[in-house]
């Protein structure tokens, strides 16, 4: 079977891209554009075909939006997961899967990387080199199989296993947050103690739940939790993790919530969308400073980005790909999201995601004792609210966002988010009167089932 | 041979529903409860009833509940759910308070569903998932603290250390007496069987304590008198079977029902709804921390994760239990999307492989459209540990 044509990113584009700035690791090394645009052009079609897809609905294909640097530097970012991590770790840092959808300040602080499980599969796949689109969406089913065979088929989230027992990937500890977001995860943590990697470090970081921040005794037993997370990691990086350390983290991250808070608000508030919404997505995740397993490269990306698009409001440049006028989805739920090529193409755009932009939205004290300001702010988290709470909370972004209707979205065996969906969207409804439509994602990849895609365009023609 | 005692018990459920109605007119308050940590003591002492909210085996309930919650549900939470949004259950209809603890994530998720949907006065008490450690209990003890207090609030009164001495003794009586009996369901020439034993153990989630425990000392005098002398041993030919996993509440009897009818007998079980909530509850301090912890510190529920496999209390009672009951072999029952059990089915299969007993799973909802295929598989396991354990008895001749 012939091979099909791998996509290139134009050659004349490259002196406008070389001349951006550099992205700044934080081991004090950096990689120029040129470093960025050689790897992107030379070396990544070679080592991972698969993003670099012709096919027009892969989710995993590369922005189009080519005169955006972040794009291409996040991308970058992404396909350089496994050289990067196994480089941190040979220099003396420990790796951490956590889940998402939480902040990661403590685990940077301790010398440590967290990894959330997209992040963990990234590193996992680059490890697989010269794969095609089919070859790796072969590779990623077996994963995913491997791990429920190990666990139950019902398992949505399997806390990596599959990656870090069945196949050596050198993760050291397995220690996320337990909290409703995803029901699974405590559990996927447990399944760990049968597997054959048992150099892993096991910790369930405890989230306390019901009116959880207005309970002193809560925001104590969680900044514990912190505190021993902290303690874990430090010995495991040979370090001793003072207070000043997590203050300074915090520091750090808050500056990348703010500035995600200020790129969403300046994406929002355009009249064209000045991005499509994979890097509007991309965008405001680098404000959680943890999809690249490296804050301060986040940190420079997402600072770059936020002055093109600046730019791109004021001179009102609409994004390649997206219609003039179009219906603005905002999605909630669980960790999963409609393609967003397939709803640009039916004349929407997605606009924002409770998931992730909870916690990244959630700015930490920066003065008293940073363990008890973050376990505050953690417990704080809307998702993580009463029902009430956590509605009030979505439709103040619906109103910022200018959002025409909520797509709840929540991936077959997710219980927790599954259960409060209606409960979410009923709120919704009464209280703001926008549209809501919920819908389960079954295992499909990236490109999604035509059934699901059916109802989502529906709810597009509808609005 | 019939344990008359039985009798009167089945008797008093059936006029339970009108006894309550009763109370509550004479404005006695009804608190129904759920969950794995709820320590019902706290309840009683305070002088509300306190009744269990177990209920299961119903799939049309599923359905309905299913559209307030969530197809992905376990079937018990659904089926709770949706016994709420048709208010037709004769015990659900009679509670004034709910209290769900936060063991399981998606019991919490139904007490906001339950709250939400059908305007029902709900007090939760928090679970932590690090129970084994000493902050997990410190938080677990200000959690009863708290859940104390919205329970005062809502009583009317403070609670009386002397009244729960008092219901933490009559609590203690009755899992005293009710791991006697258990003994005898499991012996040679059984005069009570494990069900009847189950539907007992049951019935103490909704009848009248005192008068609970007084029925329970009846029934062991019964029993002592038709068999005085009791031995838990193994027969060739019995097919011992142990129930684990997912709990089987009232109205849910399809597995226990296709054990039977296959030749099977059970033995024993670490159910929820079962013993294991019975056993090894220490209460050191009459308080609401006290009371708290101890039941924290039982064998923990599957629920809780516990990141070691070698010193795991769960999977080092089942042991126990299995060794005691000299079952034969284990069928685990695991509910759809009852996460807890099902992520365990495998790992269970495989530490007790090392001991040599077979386990099957069994996974299954409240429909009846799996019957055929259980009752095949179930039918087969039977089979072969029948065959197994005969031809070991060959053997040793």
């Amino acid at each position: 079977m012939a091979k099909t044509a791998l996509y290139e990113y134009p050659a004349e584009l490259r002196e406008e891209f070389e001349a951006t700035e550099d992205i700044h690791f934080r081991d004090g090394s950096r990689a120029t554009a040129a470093d960025v645009w050689h790897f992107m052009t030379e070396i990544g079609p070679k080592r991972y075909p698969f993003a670099y897809t012709q096919k027009k609905y892969a989710g995993s294909r590369l922005s189009r939006d080519i005169h955006l640097p972040s794009a291409i530097k996040n991308h970058y970012l992404l396909l350089t997961m496994n050289d990067r991590i196994n480089k941190s770790r040979e220099n003396g840092a420990p790796v951490i899967f956590v889940q998402g959808g939480q902040s990661v300040d403590p685990y940077y602080a301790a010398g440590g990387i967290a990894l959330r499980p997209a992040s963990v599969g990234l590193w996992a796949r680059g490890r697989h080199e010269g794969l095609g689109l089919n070859e790796e969406a072969i590779r990623s089913r077996n994963q995913r199989e491997k791990a429920n065979h190990a666990i139950s088929f019902e398992a949505c989230q399997t806390a990596g296993y599959a990656n870090i027992q069945e196949d050596d990937l050198p993760v050291d500890m397995v220690a996320p947050f337990t909290c409703l977001r995803c029901s699974d995860i405590s559990y996927g943590v447990e399944a760990h103690r049968h597997g054959p990697n048992k150099a892993v470090k096991l910790m369930n970081i405890d989230y306390p739940m019901r009116h959880q921040a207005d309970k002193p005794w809560a925001v104590e037993y969680f900044a514990r939790n912190l505190r021993r997370l902290t303690s874990e990691i430090g010995k495991r990086a040979g370090r001793e993790v003072t207070d000043d350390d997590l203050t300074k983290e915090i520091k750090l991250h808050n500056e990348g919530r703010r500035l995600a808070i200020d790129t969403a608000e300046l994406w929002w508030s355009a009249d064209l969308p000045p991005t499509n919404g994979v890097d509007r997505r991309a965008l405001y995740q680098m404000g959680g400073m943890e999809i690249h397993g490296d804050p301060s490269a986040s940190l420079t990306v997402l600072r770059e980005s936020n002055a093109y698009i600046r730019e791109r409001v004021k001179r009102g440049i609409k994004a390649e790909g997206v219609v003039d006028k179009p219906i603005r989805l905002f999605v909630c739920g669980s960790c999963v999201f409609p393609n967003d090529f397939r709803i640009e193409e039916a004349g929407a755009i997605i606009v924002g995601q409770d998931n992730h932009w909870s916690d990244i939205s959630t700015l930490v004290a920066e003065e008293g004792d940073p363990y008890q300001n973050l376990a505050h702010a953690i417990l704080s988290y809307p998702y993580e609210q009463s029902i009430e709470k956590r509605a009030e909370w979505t439709i103040e972004q619906l109103k910022k966002s200018r959002a025409d209707g909520v797509l709840f979205l929540y991936q077959w065996g997710c219980n927790t988010q599954s259960a409060i969906a209606r409960m979410l969207c009923d709120t919704i409804k009464r209280d703001s009167g926008i549209p809501t439509m919920i819908i389960e994602q079954h295992e499909g990849g990236s490109e999604q089932s035509e059934q699901l895609l059916n109802r989502v365009n529906a709810f597009i023609e509808m609005l | 041979m019939t344990v008359k005692t039985l009798e009167v018990i089945r008797k008093r459920l059936d006029e339970r529903p009108d006894e309550l109605r009763k109370a509550r007119a004479n404005g006695q308050k009804v608190v129904g409860w759920t969950g794995y940590n709820v320590p019902e003591e706290i309840i009683h002492a305070l002088g509300f009833i306190p009744i269990r909210i177990a209920i299961g085996g119903d799939d049309r309930l599923v359905e309905v509940g299913g559209r307030y919650a969530s197809s992905k549900n376990c079937v018990f939470i659904r089926e709770i759910v949706g016994a709420f949004a048709e208010n037709e259950d004769p015990y659900i209809q009679q509670t004034d308070v709910l209290a769900f603890d936060a063991t399981c994530l998606q019991n919490f998720r139904a007490a906001e569903v339950i709250e939400y949907y059908f305007k029902r006065d709900v007090v939760v008490l928090g679970v932590p998932r690090n129970f084994y450690w000493e902050e997990g209990q410190e938080y677990f003890v200000n959690e009863a603290n708290e859940f104390t207090r919205l329970l005062e609030e809502r009583a009317g009164a403070k609670l009386d250390t002397v009244k729960l001495a008092a219901s933490v003794a009559l609590y203690n009586d009755i899992r005293k007496t009710l791991k006697s009996i258990y003994f005898f369901q499991a012996a040679k020439d059984n005069v009570i069987s494990w069900e009847e034993v189950f539907d007992l153990i049951q019935a103490g989630d909704l009848l009248d304590k005192k008068e609970y425990l007084i029925l329970l000392q009846e029934t062991l005098i019964e029993l002592q008198e038709l068999q005085p002398d009791p031995v838990i041993e193994a027969d060739g030919a019995d097919g011992r079977i142990f129930i684990s996993g997912s709990l089987i509440p009232r109205g849910d009897r399809k597995l226990i029902g296709i054990i039977n009818a296959v030749g099977g007998r059970i033995v024993g079980d670490d159910l929820w709804t079962g013993i294991l909530p019975h056993l090894d509850l220490d209460i050191k301090e009459i308080s609401p921390a006290g009371v708290a912890l101890g039941y924290l510190n039982r064998t923990p529920h599957a629920a809780l994760p516990y990141l070691d496999l070698e010193s795991d209390r769960r999977l080092k009672k089942l042991h126990e239990l299995i060794d005691e009951s000299k079952a034969q072999g284990v069928i685990y029952h695991t509910l759809r999307y009852c996460d807890p059990f099902t992520f365990k089915a495998k790992e269970t299969k495989d530490v007790l492989a090392k001991s040599g007993i077979p386990l099957l799973e069994i996974h299954t909802e409240y429909a009846g459209s799996d019957y055929e295929a259980m009752r095949t598989r179930v039918e087969a396991f039977v089979e072969m540990i029948k065959i197994k354990a005969e031809s070991a008895a060959e053997v040793a001749v």
